[in-house]
């Protein structure tokens, strides 16, 4: 079930606790890449269209909880992984995938679930290669309640009359220092200098790719 | 606003509810084995013993019927997503219909329920470890009824009412284009993997292929005679997470 294929292309994950600063820092890095010569593709949040679905299914009656609304972030993740992801892998591309795992572990985690549950669920997905976090902006503001941001935002619209605690400003720092956290790979503040950094690695990461391996034998060798 | 309640009312909650709580039971089986037609028998005898009761079907919840039905006729789904929304699905009927309804002492009738997930998704491939935490915390039946019947006489009973739809005939793994034998190849898997899970989480088998009447006979007989399997020991953590939402009076 786990997904442990090597592939040949680059994943780049973007995490924030706001939908618009994670669209933005994807942006920036497409950006950065394409000035270094390098395409790349990007993946987003609700491309599937269930969440879009399910605002507009529901309507004013919000009882959907946090597990539930995991859950459908996984169906979505399984959609974009599918469609948009594994196909620029498997051709050796490098794709954004904005937000990923940690966005729906962290943001789960505050409204009450078990993050290890939530990291279960998506065992299905390949570990990013590169971690990036944005660099977020207003985070002493509340999240907006809105369908049509981001997933955080999403969440937080649903969970506000049945869990408001869950999803008040305190817990947009809390979710913060949740992703901030290194999980034994490094992370890439995604400011103008992270995002520079990324770009780096990443572009020497594909040099040593295409160099030939220094135990195999080149023209000549016996 | 709510008050989040405390884990010792809670669990205190639990206990006392106990006893007047309604019954959960699961009717599973392959197509064609006959589960609604005893479902509808018992829901009548029921009613006219004077219990209350509830029916609920599998993918019928209001969230997520009207999105898995158009990205089934389209054939989108993978095999991931399709297990996915059909989690999604349950979670919010368990949480909406499921469990109100057996808090407030109503039986619930349960027209197939996890074991239809189980069977049918790991004989898609995946992984019944990652089924059942999927669908964790699990809220268990009190009863599950298993309609027998053998892949053959289940293609049989199909074919001679209706053609099978691509995700029931199983065509998004097999890749057969017809659907009646990708049916045939696909619910061989899915029986093998119910008559596993039957034993394993001890369903109360009936034959499908005997007559009606003895059938409902023997269900009627598998209800009397069961017991509730207590929430403080089976499923604590899915009936805590729903009371912990919830803003039932007295949490």
């Amino acid at each position: 079930m786990a997904d442990q294929v090597k592939y040949p292309g680059r994943l780049i994950s973007v995490d924030g606790t706001r939908g618009k600063d994670v669209t933005l820092a994807a942006n920036d890095i497409v950006a950065r890449l394409k000035h270094d010569g390098i395409e790349c593709a990007v993946s987003r949040w609700d491309a599937s269209g269930l969440f879009t679905d399910m605002a507009a299914g529901i309507g004013g009656d919000r009882n959907v909880s946090i597990r539930t609304l995991s859950l459908v972030y996984a169906a979505d993740l399984a959609f974009r992984l599918r469609w948009e992801i594994r196909p620029v892998l498997e051709a050796g591309g490098v794709v954004i995938a904005a937000p990923y795992i940690d966005t729906a572990a962290a943001f789960g985690a505050i409204c009450g679930l078990d993050e290890e549950w939530l990291r279960r669920l998506m065992r299905f997905a390949p570990a990013a290669g590169y971690r990036g976090l944005v660099d977020e902006r207003k985070i002493d503001r509340p999240w907006k309640r809105r369908t049509d941001r981001g997933y955080a935002e999403y969440g937080a619209l649903l969970l506000e009359a049945a869990a408001p605690k869950r999803v008040s400003k305190p817990a947009r720092r809390r979710m913060m220092t949740m992703l901030d956290r290194a999980r034994g790979r490094k992370v890439y503040h995604l400011t103008n200098k992270g995002i520079g950094a990324l770009a780096k690695a990443l572009i020497g990461s594909r040099k040593d790719a295409s160099r030939p391996s220094a135990s195999r034998p080149r023209n000549g060798h016996k | 606003m709510p008050r989040s309640p405390s884990a010792r009312r809670i669990k205190k909650l639990i206990a006392e509810r106990e006893a007047s709580r309604g019954l959960l039971i699961a009717f599973e089986g392959p197509d064609g084995s006959g589960k609604t037609t005893q479902r509808k028998l018992l829901k009548r005898w029921l009613e006219s013993q004077n219990h209350q009761v509830v029916s609920t079907r599998w993918a019928s919840s209001a969230l997520v019927k009207p999105m898995l039905k158009v990205r089934k006729k389209i054939r989108t789904l993978s095999i991931e997503e399709y297990s996915l929304l059909h989690a999604v699905d349950f979670r919010h009927r368990v949480e909406t219909s499921i469990l109100p309804a057996l808090w407030a002492g109503q039986t619930v009738l349960a027209d197939r329920y996890l074991f239809t997930a189980l069977a049918r998704d790991a004989a898609r491939g995946l992984d019944l470890d990652w089924l059942l935490h999927a669908y964790s915390p699990l809220l268990w039946p009190d009863l599950v009824i298993y309609f027998s019947m053998t892949p053959e006489d289940s293609r049989r009973r199909v074919a001679s009412t209706r053609a099978p739809h691509f995700y029931e005939a199983g065509q998004d793994v097999t890749g057969i284009e017809d659907p009646l034998a990708s049916y045939g190849r696909f619910i061989d898997r899915v029986v093998k993997e119910y008559n596993n899970l039957s034993v394993v989480f001890q369903f109360m088998t009936v034959d499908a292929g005997d007559a009606v009447y003895r059938q409902h006979t023997r269900v009627r007989e598998l209800v009397e005679k069961s017991g509730k399997r207590p929430w403080p020991t089976f499923s604590k953590e899915a009936v805590e997470e729903w009371l912990t939402k919830s803003n039932i009076r007295g949490a």
